[in-house]
């Protein structure tokens, strides 16, 4: 379950300033910036980009799907952002859960790669992308959420998964 | 079946305060459960014993009140309370929702706690700020077991120093009729 890192986590640590970044154990980091990019940054960056239709995604709940492909982000024409639904179709999945491979499953992006703005000006980024398995109604199918979870569900009306979760960013 | 996750969280500019708090001040619908936290003199968007009066008048089974203040930073009171149907749990959070109205009578805007899970009536999350009241039905709550995740939390952290004695290497029993070879002799 080894999340990826940045590709120049350097760069990342530079931009962080004085709180200082050693990426330590496997897990996946929220980072907050502010937005002064420096010429080297913008170089090194990755461009990190919406949650599409072919997009693979980690389950971070335990209702036994471990990998969904999003075949669709529902509200956006771009793509889903963290706090958006996608619907997926489950690609891996545990031998005994609640959902089974080949599924089609709707989700709730809890974590995102590319980066979103909050009201004071800051950034959230995560490492890895993932969501959290939701029925049609809006219900999680699992029962605990692993991993942060930012708070930008509350303003989204997933006060349910935030309540499951364990750690919150 | 947990996984271990070590994950950190960096701030850049909140390091002082918590940053819910920090942004109810620019969200409308928050602002007066901020002004609670900080000036007591003025009140939430309902209080505890409101909450736990309508929930009785309304004959919700089972009221658990979690003071989570240490636990999350987003909010300071969990009540979870369970109803009989989906129309009886709908009934919980409509009570709610009506006695806010009640008390905001007269004013020209009405600031509402957020509502979610109304449409199927398993869970319905009243969200007014520093309390939020999950009102589940009883096979919902069997099934998601929140009160576990709040008050066994303060346990969670304690159980690591177990870690060693767990992983202490015991002999292997010897189920063959052969005994079994001393190291020691050669």
């Amino acid at each position: 379950m080894a999340a990826r890192f940045l590709s120049k986590s350097s760069s990342g640590s530079s931009l962080l300033g004085a709180l200082g970044t050693s990426l330590l154990g496997v897990g996946s980091v929220a980072r907050q910036t502010t937005s002064n990019l420096t010429y080297s940054d913008i170089f090194f960056q990755q461009q990190r980009t919406f949650i599409q239709m072919g997009t693979k995604l980690k389950v971070v709940d335990n209702s036994g799907a471990k990998r969904v492909m999003c075949i669709q982000a529902l509200k956006s024409k771009k793509g889903a952002k963290l706090g958006d639904i996608i619907i997926g179709s489950v690609k891996e999945a545990q031998p005994r859960g609640k959902v089974k491979k080949g599924d089609v499953v709707y989700g709730v992006v809890v974590r995102a790669a590319m980066q979103r703005g909050r009201c004071d000006g800051s950034h959230v980024r995560f490492d890895d992308n993932a969501v959290v398995l939701v029925n049609k109604q809006g219900e999680p199918i699992g029962t605990r959420v692993f991993g942060p979870v930012p708070h930008e569900l509350r303003k989204k009306k997933h006060v349910k998964i935030l309540a499951l979760a364990e750690h919150i960013a | 079946m947990i996984s271990v996750v070590r994950s950190r969280f960096v701030t850049a500019a909140l390091a002082s305060s918590s940053p819910w708090k920090y942004l109810a001040g620019f969200l409308p619908n928050f602002s007066t459960s901020a002004e609670a936290a900080e000036a007591p003199s003025k009140k939430a968007l309902l209080d505890l014993s409101e909450v736990e009066k309508i929930l009785s008048d309304v004959k919700a089974g089972d009221v658990r009140v979690i003071p989570v203040r240490d636990q999350c930073d987003y909010t300071d009171y969990m009540v979870v309370a369970s109803g009989r149907s989906s129309w009886h749990v709908r009934n919980i959070a409509d009570a709610l929702i009506h006695k806010v109205k009640q008390k905001q009578r007269g004013s020209d805007r009405l600031i509402l706690p957020s509502v979610e899970g109304s449409e199927a009536g398993k869970w319905i999350v009243v969200d007014s700020g520093t309390i939020i009241v999950h009102a589940l039905d009883e096979k919902a709550r069997a099934y998601y077991n929140l009160e576990s995740l709040w008050t066994k939390e303060a346990s969670e952290k304690v159980p690591c120093l177990d870690l060693e004695n767990a992983l202490v290497k015991s002999r292997r029993r010897n189920n063959s009729k052969k005994p079994m070879k001393s190291v020691l002799t050669a």
